[in-house]
C-alpha cells in the first residue's frame, strides 16, 4: 500500500508542476473559446476588448465528434479584424447561453459577453426591457466593409441570402434584435437501402407518407424517430399551415410594412390573440380539432421514445434500427463523419396533405420552418462605456465585427468550416451535401410559428400535453381544453406584458364580413 | 456570564457567514413572494396573492403527489439497499474483503449526478436501450416502451434512476452503526432462538435506528428540493406526470419571468420541509430512545 | 466471535450489487477512451485503438510486420504503437488542455472552503456540544433550518446581494458562501462526534485552567482527525461539481473553474455535437482529484464516518 501511495503522490506532483508551468505558446493547446494565451500580451494601446460568444458550434477549440481538428474559422476572421483595427481584441467565450437563470443575471445587472447567440424565443420574452440592443438603424445602412455595387454597399439588409427567414427572427414589435449569419433547415433522412429493399421511394403526399411508415412498421423498424419538441414545434406549425392555408388572407388583419414583402400573411402575437377571441383555434374550430387529430394519426408510426435527447435518435438511425429521422441539416456532418455507417442515406421534406386525408387541406406544399441558425444579438454590455446607445462607440465598434464578420469571405470561413448549417450571405454557396436543405428554403414561410410566438410557460405547457395526448394519456377533449386554457392565459400575460392593443382589429374583421362567407366550417362564434 | 460572551464570540463567524450569505437571501426570497416581479421588470406589492393562487395551480396536486410518490420511494430504498449491503459486508469474515467492498461501493460518489442521469435516459431507458433489448430478448417485445415517454410509467422509470441505490455513503454509515452492536447482543438473541432474518429485523434495525433516521432526514430534504434530474430527463413531462413543485418552481422563476411566484412556492416547499423535519426528530424514536424504554 | 462459516454467498450478492452499481462508472471509463462512432455502434466494447494496438503487436511478435496498417500504408510497429496510443488518450489530451487552466482554480476554491468550513463548524460545534447557555437549542435548530432552504430560491437574491457587496469576480464570491452553507451539515456532523468524546479529558483541562478556545485546540482538534476527513470530503464533493454559481457570479475566465468547463463541453457536445469521447474523457478528469482525496482519505473517512457522528 506505501507503494501505491508514493507513486500517486509523485504522479501528483509532476501533474501539478505540470500544470503551474506557463503553457507553453505553440499551437495544439486545446481551449474553448480564444486561445488564452491569445491576449495575454495585448499592448496598451487596446482600448476595446470585444466579448463575443459564438455559439457552441463555432466556438473556437471544439472538436466535432469523429473529427480531429478544432474549429478555428471565427477566430481567423477575428485576426483580420484586429489588424484592421488594432486598438480592438476579440476574444471568443462559452456561456451558459441556454441556462436561463445564468441569462437573466447576466443580462440584468449588464455583464452578459458584448455580443451572445441566443435563440429569438428567449430574446422576444424580454424585448420590453433594455437587454438587448435593436440593429434596424445599422441593417438599414450600407455596411462599410463592402464594396460600391457589391450586396450591402446600399444597405445592409441586401447581403442575407434568405431574406424570408431571416426577417422571421424579427421581433413582433417590428425591430430586428440579431444578425443572422447561417440557416439551418429540417428535413427527413431516409435510410436508402432500407427503402430500396423493401421497393420504397420518397413519397409525393401524406397518404404515401404514412404507406411508406405503415410498410417499415411492418418490417420491424422503427419508421420515424422524432422527438416531441420537435413535434410541438415544426409539428404543429407545418400542420397548421396545411390546415389553415386557405385563410391565408382573411386572418392577416394586420399588414405589417417591415416584414410582409416577406412573410406575407405572417400572424403575430396580437392577430392570434385577436383571432382566438372571435373562436379561432378553440374547441368550436373545426381546422384546429382536425389539426391535432392528423398528428394523432401520425403518432402510431413516430419512435416510441417521444422523449429523448437527440443524439439517441441519431444513433437509432445509424444504426438502422430507425428507418428515418426528422432532423435538420446538422445532422448531415454527423452521418457524414460515421465511418462505419454501412448504410446509403438521402433527404426529402414533408409531403403535402392532400384533401382526401384531409377535407380543410389543399395538396399545397408543406412550408419552411427552419430558419435561422445563429442569432448573434447585442447586449446591453455593448454600450456600456456611455451607458446609451446612440453616443456609444464600443457600440460601433462591436457592429463593425458584426458587419465584418458578414463579408462574403468570412461568412464562408466560418459557416463553411463545417458541412452544418447554409450560409446566409450572398455569394457563399454551401456545401453539396446541404443542397436539398437550400432547396427547401425557397420554399414559402410558416404562417405562424406557434412556438415563438408567445412566452416560454405556453410551449412548456404545449410539448408536456401534446405528448400526453399522443400517448394516449388524454383525451381530445380534455387536450383541447388545455389548449384553450393554455392559449387564454398566454393572450393575458402578453398582453399585459408587451401592452399590446388588440381591439384596433375589429373594425378590419368588421369589413371582412364579406370574405368570411366564402369559407366553410369557420368557427361557429366567428361572426 | 462573561463566560457566555466568549461562547457566543466562538460561534460569531458561523452566524455571521449564515446571515450574509443564507438569511439576506431567503429573506429578499421571502419578501419577494409578495409580489409580482421579473427580473429586469417592475415588482407590484400583491399580498398573499402568489400563495393563494398556487393552491390553484394546475400543476398543484399532480405535483406534490409526485414528489411524494419520488421521496417515499428514495426513503424506503435508503432504509433498506444500503442497510442490507452494509449488513451483508459487515456479515464478512475477512477484514479485507470488508474493507474492499467498503470502498469499491464508494466509488461512484465521483461521478457528477447529471452524467448519472445522462447515462441512464440514453443507456438504459432508450428506445433500443438496455431495458428494451432486454425485454425483445426474453420474449416479451410488446412491453417494450419509450419509459418516459409513456405516462403510466414516465414517474417509475424516473424513480428508478440510480437502481440498485447502493452507492455512496449511506453504506458506510450504516455500517458505523453496526460496528457499534456489541457482539454480546447477537449472541444473547442466537441463545435466544433469533435467526437469520429475524435476527436482522430485531436485533440489528433497532440499534441503527439513529442512522435511518438521519439518513431519512437528509433523503426527504434532498427529495422535496431535487428537481435537476428531471429537468434532464424528462422536464416534469409527458403531461405534468413527472413535474415536482421544486420543478415548477424552477420554471417559473427562470422561464416563465414569475420570480414572486417562484418564490411563494419556494416559502411552502421550506415549511413543508422544516414540518416534516420536526415531525421526523420528534416523533421516530432513536437507539438511545429506544434502549431508554427498556 | 463470529461463527464460522463460507462467505461465499455473500460475495456473491455483494458483487452482483456493485457490479450494477458500478455499471455507470466502467461506462464513463470505457467510453472515455472511445470515438463517437465506436460509442454510436456499440455501447459497449473494447476502445478500437487498443484493439489495434493487440492486432499490431500479435503482427509484431508473430512476424508479420507487413500487417501493420495505418489506413493503407505499412507503418514501422513503434510508430503505430504511437498511433494508436494517442487514438487511445485522445479525450484525454484534449479534456486536459481545457481544464488545466480552471485545475487550480478549482483545488484552491474547494480546499479553500473545506478548511474554513472545518474550522468554523468546529468551532460552533465544539460549543453546542460542550456547553449549555441561553439560547442553545434554538440557535442549533437555527443552524439546521437553513439547510431546508431549496436553493433555487434564493439564486437570483444571492446574485443581487452579493452583486451590491461588490463580490463578483472574485474567489471570496465562491468560498465564503460555500463556507457558508457547507458549515450547516458539517456541524451537525462535528457535533454528533464531538457529543462521543469522554467528558473527562475536559474536566482536567478545566481544572487546568484552560479556556474554551484552548480546549477547542489542544483537546477536541488533535482528536478529530477521522472527522475532519468526512466533513472535508463530503464538503470537496458538493463544491467540486458546482457549475452554476461560478458562472454567474464571475463572468471572468480567471476564476472559472472545472465544472464550468465540464458544463461548457457538454454544451458543445449537446448542441455542436463535440466528440463524444472528450465528454466523457472530461468527466473522468475532473472526478480524479477527487479519487487522489480518496486514496488518501479513505481510511480516516471510513473511521469517521464509522466513529458514529452519523445520527440523528
Amino acid at each position: 500500500m506505501p507503494f501505491i501511495k508514493y507513486t500517486i503522490l509523485a504522479i501528483i506532483i509532476v501533474l501539478s508542476i505540470y500544470a503551474l508551468m506557463p503553457p507553453s505558446n505553440g499551437a495544439g493547446q486545446a481551449h474553448l473559446g480564444s486561445d488564452p494565451n491569445r491576449n495575454k500580451d495585448k499592448p496598451a494601446s487596446v482600448k476595446y476588448v470585444i466579448r463575443f460568444n459564438p455559439g457552441p458550434l463555432y466556438l473556437p477549440g471544439v472538436i466535432p465528434e469523429n473529427s480531429k481538428k478544432p474549429i478555428e474559422g471565427i477566430q481567423k476572421v477575428a485576426d483580420e479584424f484586429e489588424k484592421l483595427y488594432p486598438d480592438t481584441r476579440v476574444e471568443f467565450l462559452g456561456v451558459p447561453g441556454d441556462v436561463r437563470e445564468w441569462l437573466v443575471t447576466q443580462l440584468s445587472s449588464g455583464r452578459a459577453p458584448d455580443v451572445i447567440q441566443i435563440n429569438v424565443e428567449d430574446v422576444w420574452q424580454d424585448i420590453q426591457k433594455d437587454w438587448y440592443v435593436p440593429l434596424d438603424e445599422y441593417l438599414d445602412a450600407p455596411n462599410p466593409f463592402v464594396e460600391a455595387g457589391e450586396p450591402g454597399s446600399k444597405q445592409w439588409w441586401d447581403m442575407f441570402k434568405y431574406p424570408i427567414p431571416t426577417r422571421g427572427t424579427m421581433a413582433p414589435n417590428d425591430k430586428m434584435y440579431c444578425i443572422v449569419l447561417d440557416m439551418i433547415e429540417t428535413g427527413i433522412f431516409y435510410n436508402k437501402d432500407v427503402f430500396r429493399r423493401l421497393d420504397l421511394s420518397e413519397p409525393k403526399d401524406w397518404l404515401e407518407f404514412l404507406q411508406i411508415q405503415k410498410t417499415l412498421k411492418q418490417n420491424g423498424y422503427i419508421p420515424l424517430l422524432v422527438d416531441r419538441q420537435a413535434l410541438s414545434d415544426w409539428g404543429v406549425d407545418l400542420t397548421f399551415d396545411q390546415m389553415y392555408g386557405e385563410l391565408r388572407d382573411l386572418l392577416d388583419l394586420d399588414y405589417d410594412p417591415n416584414r410582409g414583402e416577406y412573410l406575407h400573411g405572417y400572424l403575430d402575437w396580437d392577430e392570434l390573440i385577436f383571432l382566438h377571441r372571435k373562436g379561432f383555434f378553440s374547441k368550436n374550430d373545426p381546422r384546429w380539432r382536425e389539426l391535432w387529430r392528423v398528428l394523432k394519426d401520425w403518432r402510431q408510426f413516430m419512435s416510441q421514445d417521444l422523449n429523448a435527447i437527440g443524439t439517441d435518435f441519431v444513433r437509432a438511425f445509424m444504426t438502422q434500427e430507425g428507418a428515418m429521422y426528422w432532423g435538420h441539416s446538422m445532422t448531415t456532418n454527423r452521418l457524414l463523419a460515421d465511418k462505419n455507417l454501412g448504410f446509403e442515406w438521402g433527404i426529402f421534406y414533408l409531403p403535402p396533405i392532400p384533401q382526401s386525408y384531409s377535407r380543410f387541406a389543399r395538396g399545397k406544399d408543406q412550408v419552411v420552418i427552419g430558419g435561422s441558425a445563429m442569432q448573434y444579438s447585442v447586449t446591453n454590455s455593448a454600450y456600456s462605456d456611455t451607458h446609451d446607445p446612440k453616443t456609444s462607440e464600443r457600440l460601433k465598434r462591436v457592429m463593425a465585427f458584426l458587419q465584418f464578420l458578414t463579408l462574403p469571405k468570412n461568412c464562408d470561413a466560418v459557416v463553411n468550416e463545417q458541412i452544418a448549417l447554409l450560409p446566409n450571405i450572398k455569394g457563399v454557396e454551401p456545401h453539396k451535401e446541404l443542397l436539398p436543405f437550400h432547396e427547401f428554403l425557397q420554399r414559402h414561410y410558416a404562417m405562424t410559428k406557434w412556438f415563438y410566438t408567445f412566452d416560454l410557460q405556453f410551449d412548456e405547457v404545449l410539448e408536456r400535453q401534446l405528448e400526453l395526448y399522443l400517448n394516449g394519456g388524454m383525451s381530445e377533449d380534455d387536450f383541447l381544453d388545455w389548449m384553450e386554457k393554455n392559449l387564454d392565459n398566454a393572450s393575458k400575460r402578453i398582453i399585459s406584458r408587451k401592452e399590446l392593443d388588440v381591439e384596433r382589429f375589429e373594425k378590419v374583421w368588421r369589413e371582412r364580413a364579406e370574405m368570411r362567407k366564402k369559407f366553410k366550417e369557420l368557427p361557429s362564434v366567428a361572426n | 456570564m462573561s463566560d457566555h460572551l466568549g461562547l457566543y464570540a466562538l460561534l460569531a463567524p458561523t452566524f455571521i457567514l449564515l446571515a450574509v450569505f443564507c438569511l439576506v437571501p431567503f429573506v429578499i426570497a421571502f419578501a419577494t413572494s409578495f409580489f409580482d416581479y421579473e427580473v429586469g421588470g417592475d415588482a407590484k406589492f400583491i399580498g398573499l396573492s402568489n400563495y393563494l393562487e398556487y393552491f390553484h395551480d394546475y400543476t398543484f396536486l399532480q405535483s406534490f403527489a409526485n414528489m411524494l410518490l419520488l421521496t417515499a420511494f428514495s426513503v424506503v430504498m435508503v432504509m433498506i439497499v444500503p442497510l442490507v449491503v452494509a449488513k451483508l459486508i459487515f456479515s464478512l469474515s475477512s477484514e479485507r474483503a470488508s474493507y474492499f467492498y467498503r470502498i469499491l461501493f464508494l466509488l461512484p460518489i465521483v461521478i457528477p449526478n447529471v452524467a448519472v442521469f445522462l447515462i441512464w435516459q440514453s443507456v438504459v431507458y432508450s428506445e433500443i436501450g438496455l431495458v428494451n433489448s432486454l425485454l425483445k430478448a426474453i420474449g416479451h417485445g410488446e412491453l417494450a416502451r419509450g419509459w418516459f415517454s409513456d405516462p403510466r410509467t414516465s414517474i417509475w422509470a424516473l424513480a428508478f434512476i440510480g437502481f440498485p441505490f447502493a452507492g455512496g455513503i449511506n453504506i458506510l454509515i450504516y455500517y458505523a452503526g453496526l460496528t457499534s452492536i456489541p457482539d454480546s447482543v447477537h449472541e444473547a438473541a442466537t441463545l435466544d432462538g433469533a435467526t437469520g432474518l429475524k435476527k436482522f429485523v430485531l436485533i440489528d434495525v433497532p440499534l441503527v435506528m439513529s442512522q435511518i433516521k438521519l439518513l431519512v432526514m437528509l433523503t426527504i430534504i434532498g427529495g422535496i428540493q431535487a428537481f435537476e434530474g428531471i429537468y434532464i430527463v424528462t422536464k416534469g413531462g409527458p403531461g405534468f406526470t413527472t413535474t415536482v413543485p421544486g420543478l415548477w418552481m424552477y420554471f417559473n422563476a427562470f422561464k416563465f419571468q414569475r420570480m414572486g411566484y417562484a418564490c411563494a412556492i419556494g416559502v411552502i416547499l421550506f415549511l413543508l420541509i422544516m414540518l416534516l423535519t420536526v415531525i421526523n426528530l420528534r416523533y421516530f424514536k432513536t437507539t438511545e430512545q429506544l434502549q431508554g424504554q427498556v | 466471535m463470529r461463527k464460522r462459516r463460507s462467505d461465499i454467498p455473500i460475495h456473491l450478492a455483494l458483487i452482483a450489487i456493485a457490479a450494477m452499481t458500478l455499471l455507470p462508472f466502467a461506462f464513463v471509463i470505457n467510453n472515455s477512451f472511445r470515438r463517437t462512432n465506436e460509442q454510436f455502434h456499440g455501447f459497449f466494447g473494447l476502445p478500437v485503438a487498443l484493439k489495434d494496438a493487440a492486432r499490431f503487436t500479435h503482427a509484431h511478435l508473430s512476424g508479420h510486420p507487413d500487417r501493420i496498417k495505418l489506413g493503407d500504408d505499412v507503418v514501422p510497429y513503434a510508430d503505430a504503437m504511437r498511433h494508436c496510443f494517442s487514438e487511445l488518450v485522445f479525450g484525454f489530451t484534449y479534456a486536459w488542455g481545457i481544464f488545466r487552466p480552471y485545475m487550480l482554480n478549482s483545488l484552491f476554491v474547494s480546499l479553500a472552503s473545506a478548511l474554513g468550513v472545518v474550522i468554523v463548524a468546529s468551532l460552533s460545534a465544539y460549543v453546542f456540544s460542550r456547553y449549555h447557555f441561553p439560547g442553545h437549542r434554538a440557535l442549533f435548530l437555527a443552524i439546521l433550518s437553513f439547510m431546508m432552504i431549496p436553493g433555487v430560491l434564493t439564486l437570483v437574491p444571492s446574485f443581487l446581494w452579493v452583486k451590491q457587496l461588490h463580490l463578483l469576480n472574485s474567489y471570496s464570491v465562491l468560498i465564503l458562501p460555500y463556507i457558508a452553507g457547507g458549515q450547516i451539515i458539517a456541524i451537525f456532523l462535528f457535533k454528533g462526534f464531538f457529543d462521543g468524546l469522554p467528558q473527562e479529558l475536559f474536566e482536567s483541562a478545566r481544572l487546568d485552567g484552560a479556556g474554551h478556545f484552548q480546549q477547542y485546540w489542544h483537546i477536541v482538534l488533535p482528536l478529530s482527525k477521522q472527522i475532519i476527513a468526512v466533513v472535508v470530503i463530503v464538503n470537496i464533493l458538493s463544491t467540486w461539481n458546482n457549475f452554476l454559481w461560478p458562472q454567474i457570479a464571475n463572468g471572468d475566465a480567471n476564476y472559472a473553474v472545472v465544472a464550468s468547463g465540464l458544463y461548457l463541453m457538454s454544451q458543445a457536445q449537446n448542441v455542436a455535437n463535440a466528440d463524444k469521447s472528450t465528454m466523457f474523457a472530461a468527466y473522468v478528469i475532473s472526478a480524479i482529484p477527487l479519487l487522489i482525496l480518496f486514496v488518501y482519505a479513505t481510511k480516516p473517512f471510513m473511521q469517521g464516518v464509522t466513529s458514529g457522528a452519523f445520527k440523528a
